[in-house]
């Protein structure tokens, strides 16, 4: 018997099955599955305001444009008022913005890890608890927001959604197919191991920074 | 202020601690009893509720001795201990004990129902706003663990504390953290034990109450005994039944 | 070594002792704050324990759709009887897959195998990459001493001290200094390794994924740059859907240090695909028994309820104590002592279950509502059955519940062990040494009883001489 095979076996043993009660199990999980049912959630309005204070309290940095237009001028001020390299990698989405116009040297594609700055968009964003969802994808490679040591996100205010299980409803709607990675990153990477105080940039960015659109 | 005795009867369960170390605290519960205008009975059979075997892992002792509580008490409109964790065993442990039987389960549950640990019983079910008994000085009361998480005591022995005008509460820093009693536990690692009641006796006096106040003799014997041995004999150890009698003297 | 001799040993240890305390309380204080601020708390915590026993209900289907899911998205799934076929799992994936160095990033289940070692031996390099466990693993392979904070039990002189003689670096006891450090050592191993292991806070069966929850952003380092990703778990880790998933993460961060969310949540589903500019060529579960089964449906199942928070420990009296090491094995705390006995076996942690003063502190912030204490006092009634007390103790007991059955007799007793204790006192209001119970007078004096008990008392009163 293999071992798959014993410890399911084992398993329908300690739960007492029968065939009839082994059918009962699966229409009850076919069921839970069908209902996803949720628990309690998070308040429906005042997302933007909930998302920005929420973002700060993750300790993104976060900031709003008028357009899409816009944002690699955003991106510019911000890194050079910040003192940041102007070298940034993009996620193919947002190659068709006028990042040289901004006067940004953007290379579009998979960031490395010799990559500085890194842009990305996101799928939604949760204003929950303040953040981004990304889905991995040929559009928006996962390393983008994790090997750089800056990480830029443009936020359409729209995405803003009030808790995962709206995101969650959202993927499951628009996305034919169901990312490799789903991302969810709440401000600058960071570890309390040593002495239980908080240091940023443990592997990931060490700032993020969120530039919301509308 | 309600005639005596007009309540009807309550049935002191005196707990096998009190009845064999302090017996003044069966007696200032009685009086308790009494001045909320009940009749105290204290059924004259009763020995331990079996939480030692209990908590040993021996069950066939503890549900022997069980049966016998319920059969003892279980006439008695209300059963009244100057104990949480007595309390505790009556009320959250003896219907598990009787899991597969029936007839005692519910014979377990109808007492569990109306089984309470002192202070709970003078506040939520009597109803009491004033007590015999005065006090003063400043006072910290710790939180059995028992009581506080088997049964919810938290507020009615601070209720009580605050109808006493000679009574200055303090609240100690972790009020609701174990004073590492835990029955055999005390006597089985008596090192991890003494290292957790060091802290209990550390935050009592860094409270700079003049007596602790509790509900359980267990927990007051293991901060009591290990104050002494630090060669503190000035804070006071005191149970809340005692304390709320007047059956102890105050600061000056 | 023995658990007694374990715990003094720790106690006797001022460095230690002095770390301990400097945490201790700053987790519960964390998590209070985040249960403060979140209104819901208990209705999540309900229906998170909801959602965890309804699986354990149903374990044997909700494996086999999750596995399903995870065959249908390119992932391979594998079964381990224990942590040692566990190891041999990987190793085969290793070697069928070329890998020479392996990134990790933290996983119980790995600990619980002995997973570094078996690489080792089998020539294959793994570099732990939580800050914690790197830490351990660069100190002789250490144990860690808490399941989410491996290192609590290190002073930043410690680390720096670590550090300086490994990384062959100017000692610094800056701890942001010492953070980055170890970023910049681990970086270049993420960048090469062939090939990453990571651990799963769940499963998700509807999707067929594995949600990793991290700080670091190691677990994605680790589940994002390598050809080969190996998640390595144990078989109750299933949830049911992404509705359940975001349920368990409103309390899985905020019982474990009081956080609303942690920094990372990933889920990952199968290898890279068509497109990717990234991900893993190869995708592997490992799905580990080690003793989980024989508790479905047992009287400890609801231990298969955890979600691996921290909470009972750093809420524990006892942990707080005497550390993480002292338990022996590699869950510490209160569902440590738990797990330790029921997968290592009843006779191999006999003290465990019954070093706790059953305060419930643990059961109270249990983010999934297990009767941690219930399931000790369980445990310590497991031991009785098997005979496995000493009889000493088996003896006294019966004693006692044969003598308190017997009222008179008990009445008897009372008044000789209560003169008995007068005479030990001599006069005075205390005893300092008492043979029948050295532990108590090791630590403490035995305040004296009253001269005569409540009975005898009670019936002076009654006869009218008393009072
Ligand atoms: S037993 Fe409960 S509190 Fe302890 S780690 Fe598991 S889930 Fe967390």
């Amino acid at each position: 018997m293999s071992v798959r095979d014993d410890i399911l076996g084992r398993l329908r043993r300690q739960l007492g099955r029968t065939d009839s009660t082994t059918l009962a199990a699966r229409e009850r999980v076919e069921a839970t599955l069908a209902l996803r049912q949720t628990g309690p959630r998070a308040a429906a309005d005042a997302l933007l305001d909930r998302f920005i204070e929420r973002a700060r309290a993750m300790i993104s940095s976060v900031d709003r444009c008028a357009t899409e237009a816009e944002v690699p001028a955003h991106c510019a001020d911000w890194l050079r008022g910040h003192g940041l390299p102007t070298t940034v990698v993009v996620v193919p989405a947002l190659a068709a913005l006028d990042w040289a116009g901004a006067g940004l040297e953007a290379r579009v594609g998979a960031a490395t890890g010799d990559d500085l700055v890194g842009v990305t968009g996101c799928f939604r964003a949760i204003a929950e608890t303040g953040t981004l969802m990304l889905c991995s994808g040929p559009q928006s490679p996962a390393v983008n927001s994790l090997l750089p040591e800056t990480h830029i996100a443009v936020v359409p205010r729209q995405h803003i959604v009030a808790d995962m299980e709206a995101a969650w409803a959202e993927a499951r709607r628009e996305l034919s197919a169901w990312p490799r990675a789903v991302n969810f990153v709440s401000g600058p990477s960071r570890t309390a191991d040593i002495e239980q105080t908080i240091v940023l940039g443990a592997h990931g960015p060490y700032r993020v920074h969120l530039l919301i659109v509308g | 202020m309600v005639a005596p005795g007009s309540r009807g009867e309550v049935a002191l369960f005196v707990t096998c601690l009190v009845d064999l170390m302090r017996p003044s605290i069966a007696f200032s519960a009685l009086k308790l009893i009494e001045a909320a205008g009940y009749v105290a009975v204290v059924p004259e059979a009763q020995t331990c509720c079996g939480q030692p075997g209990y908590n040993s892992g021996d069950t066939a002792a503890a549900r022997a001795l069980a049966r016998k509580f319920i059969a003892e008490f279980e006439r008695f409109p209300y059963i009244v201990a100057p104990s949480g964790s007595c309390a505790g065993t009556v009320r959250t442990h003896y219907p598990d004990l009787f899991a597969n039987e029936p007839e005692w389960r519910a014979r377990a549950e109808a007492l569990a129902a109306k089984t309470f640990e002192l202070t709970q019983f003078l506040v939520d079910v009597a109803g009491v706003t004033e007590v015999p008994g005065d006090f003063s000085g400043s006072v910290t009361y710790h939180d059995s663990c028992s009581g506080l998480r088997e049964l919810g005591v938290k507020q009615q022995p601070r209720t009580l504390l605050d109808r006493m005008p000679g009574v200055k509460r303090i609240e100690m820093r972790e009020c609701e953290e174990c004073c590492g009693f835990g029955g055999l536990f005390s006597v089985k690692y008596p090192d991890i034990s003494g290292a957790i009641v060091q802290r209990k006796c550390d935050a009592i006096r860094g409270s700079g109450a003049y007596a602790v106040a509790l509900g359980d003799l267990g927990c007051m014997m293991n901060i009591e005994g290990r104050l002494r041995r630090n060669g503190d004999e000035l804070t006071q150890v005191i149970h809340i039944a005692e304390l709320l009698a007047g059956d102890v003297g105050g600061q000056g | 070594m023995h658990f007694v001799s374990r715990v003094r040993q720790r106690l006797d240890d001022p460095e230690l002792q002095r770390n301990l305390k400097r945490t201790r309380g700053r987790n519960a204080a964390s998590r209070a704050a985040a249960v403060a601020a979140f209104p819901d708390f208990d209705a999540v915590r309900a229906r998170a324990t909801e959602i965890r026993a309804s699986v354990l209900r149903d374990l044997d289907v909700w494996l086999e759709r999750f596995e399903q899911k995870a065959i249908e998205r390119g992932a391979t799934v594998l079964w381990a009887r224990d942590g040692d076929h566990a190891c041999d799992l990987i190793i085969d994936i290793a070697r069928r897959h070329g890998v020479r160095t392996v990134v990790k990033s933290k996983s119980m289940v790995s600990e619980e195998a002995g997973l570094n070692a078996a690489l080792e031996a089998a020539g294959i390099r793994p570099v732990e990459t939580d800050l914690g466990e790197y830490i351990l693993q660069i100190n002789d392979n250490e144990p860690p001493s808490h399941i989410i904070m491996p290192v609590i039990h290190k002073s930043k002189e410690q680390v720096s001290e670590l550090f300086a003689r490994v990384h062959g670096t100017a000692p610094k006891t800056d701890i942001e200094e010492l953070t980055h450090e170890a970023r910049a050592v681990l970086r270049p191993e993420f960048l090469g390794a062939d090939m990453g292991l990571s651990g799963g806070n769940f499963l998700v069966a509807e999707t067929g994924s594995v949600a990793i929850v991290t700080n670091e952003g190691n677990g994605r380092l680790c589940t994002t740059l390598p050809r080969v990703h190996v998640a390595l778990t144990g078989i109750e880790k299933v949830i049911p859907t992404l509705e359940d998933l975001a349920t368990l993460l409103r309390i899985l961060p905020r019982s474990a240090t009081g956080q609303a969310i942690t920094n990372y949540v990933s889920m990952l589903t199968g290898p890279k695909q068509a497109g990717d500019a990234d991900g893993p060529e190869h995708m592997y579960f490992v799905l580990v028994d080690g003793g989980r089964a024989d508790l479905l449906g047992s009287e400890f199942e609801a231990m298969l309820r955890c979600i691996r928070c921290g909470a009972c420990m750093n809420h524990c009296p006892v942990y707080q104590t005497i550390g993480g090491h002292s338990y022996g094995w590699v869950y510490p705390g209160p569902m440590g002592s738990v797990l330790t006995p029921l997968y290592q076996g009843l006779d191999k942690a006999m003290d465990l279950p019954h070093a706790a003063t059953l305060c419930n502190q643990c059961g109270v912030v249990c983010p999934v509502s297990i009767p941690l204490p219930e399931l000790m006092r369980t445990l310590r009634e497991k031991q009785v059955e098997r005979g496995l007390r000493p009889w000493s103790e088996r003896i006294a007991t019966k004693l006692w519940a044969w003598v308190a059955a017997r009222p008179t007799l008990y009445a008897l007793g009372t008044r000789v062990a209560v003169r008995y204790l007068r005479w030990l006192a001599d006069g005075r209001d205390r005893i300092q040494v008492m043979g029948v119970a050295p532990g108590w007078t090791a630590q403490r004096d035995f305040p004296a009883p009253a001269a005569k008990t409540f009975r005898e008392l009670y019936a002076e009163r009654r006869r009218g001489g008393g009072q």
